[in-house]
């Protein structure tokens, strides 16, 4: 699937999540786990993350006991519950699990590349150039603070914590810029220029359009229902 | 767009990753100490800061108007490409962020110490409605009637009157506004003496600019 599609699938299903009335929660889940289950099984670690599950869980568990009148009793020391509540919790944790995974699924199954393409494609190259440098620049930046404070801290700067602060902040941006010096010059003998749009090409996939179709059919399905 | 830079775009990228930095190690750190289900105070206020005083040190040597955006955009980016990044709130709040920042900028032709601050207050102040829209967005309308009856319980319990909530969340405003209008000034303090001590705020002579 290209970018496009992840993208797409991503915008469709958060608003969906955020818009759907309750019983059509479970068609929309059921139709993420389906998606994720051709074009995304990784997406799927999050249903194996206890977290995730306890609070969903949680959520519906607290229902019966947050929302409406008690009128099923449960047969505990004569406890009463809401069946109200109940549906109430059941669909706050099917919107819960919508949202969550249409990020997952959709936003998170883009690579480095595919969002650097993105940017290209929609004449934001400059903006594709600052991600791809930043993703790779994060361990190197990481080091040089974490030098900066050892350094600090060796000549006896945390005795006085203000100046320390001063001194860390003053250093790790001047170093930041003096890094930058290279990175221009590097970027500027490969002549590259962020105001020159190459359009790659990133054109739709076969797949994409099963997904489209997959998406108009519950679109149209939800409509038709209303 | 077209005044940008390389040097500008570099310095964009290189902003971000800082913040990134601190989104990723001090910010997951936080999260495992704070959950986000037990924490309504303290990780966006130190997280937001510290992000108001990179990005909007980034800007004094990007003196273009969508700079600061374009930082928190990268930054918001880079924490959803994180491995552990792929959840919608961050990446919510970083942005919008980026934006207020960016709107309290705009106001003005040449950006001014109060600018600073303003768009410092209006970044940190957001992550506390911020946490009441994702609550809304992530659980539904039902969500608000869970609100109303634990300030009802909540003020039954503790004895005081429901109009007490209006305080604490004003005075839990007040303090990110606070916070951040701090990180603008200390922002523009720290712009202004590494510019100093580096001796340039604008690409050197000679340099390519396209």
């Amino acid at each position: 699937m290209s970018p496009w599609g992840y993208l797409i699938f991503t915008g469709w299903a958060s608003l969906g999540a955020v818009l759907l009335p309750d019983r059509w929660l479970l068609g929309l889940v059921a139709l993420e786990v389906g998606f994720a289950v051709i074009w995304n099984r990784e997406g799927l670690r999050l249903l194996r993350r206890p977290r995730f599950w306890f609070l969903v869980l949680a959520t519906a568990a607290l229902g019966p006991f947050l929302f409406g009148d008690p009128d099923v009793g449960i047969g505990v020391g004569g406890l009463s519950v809401s069946a109200t509540g109940l549906s109430m919790g059941l669909a706050m944790s099917g919107r819960a699990i919508g949202l969550t995974m249409a990020v997952s699924l959709g936003m998170a199954a883009l690579s480095l590349s595919d969002l650097v393409a993105l940017f290209e494609r929609v004449g934001l190259r400059g903006v594709g150039f600052a991600l791809a440098l930043a993703m790779n620049t994060l361990n190197t930046l990481q080091e040089m603070a974490t030098v900066t404070l050892q350094t600090i801290r060796m000549r006896g700067g945390m005795r006085r914590p203000g100046i320390a602060l001063r001194l860390f902040l003053v250093t790790t941006v001047a170093n930041t810029l003096r890094y930058s010096d290279e990175v221009v010059n590097a970027a500027t003998v490969r002549a590259f220029d962020p105001g020159v749009r190459r359009v790659a090409p990133l054109p739709l996939r076969r797949s994409d359009w099963v997904l489209l179709a997959l998406i108009a059919g519950f679109t149209g399905a939800f409509l038709a229902s209303r | 767009m077209s005044s940008y830079s390389v040097r500008h775009w570099v310095t964009i990228g290189l902003f971000s990753a800082l913040w990134a930095a601190v989104e990723v190690s001090l910010g997951s750190y936080l999260h495992v100490i704070f959950p986000s289900q037990t924490n309504t105070f303290f990780v966006g206020v130190v997280l937001g800061g510290i992000g108001v005083v990179i990005a909007l040190t980034g800007r004094h040597f990007v003196p273009h108007r969508g700079a600061v955006f374009f930082i928190a955009l990268v930054t918001a980016l880079l924490k959803l490409l994180s491995p552990a990044g792929a959840r919608l709130g961050p990446f919510i709040a970083i942005v919008m962020e980026g934006l207020l920042m960016e709107a309290a900028l705009w106001t003005v032709s040449e950006p001014r110490v109060w600018t600073f601050s303003l768009a410092g207050a209006l970044a940190v102040g957001w992550n506390l409605p911020h946490k009441f829209i994702m609550m809304r967005l992530l659980w539904g309308q039902q969500i608000a009637q869970v609100y109303v009856k634990m300030l009802q319980e909540g003020s039954q319990i503790l004895g005081i009157a429901p109009s007490a909530a209006l305080w604490i969340l004003g005075i839990l405003l007040l303090v990110r506004l606070l916070v951040g209008a701090l990180g603008g000034w200390v922002a523009w303090k720290l712009g202004q003496a590494v510019a100093k001590r580096m001796g340039r705020r604008f690409p050197s002579t000679g340099e390519v600019t396209r």
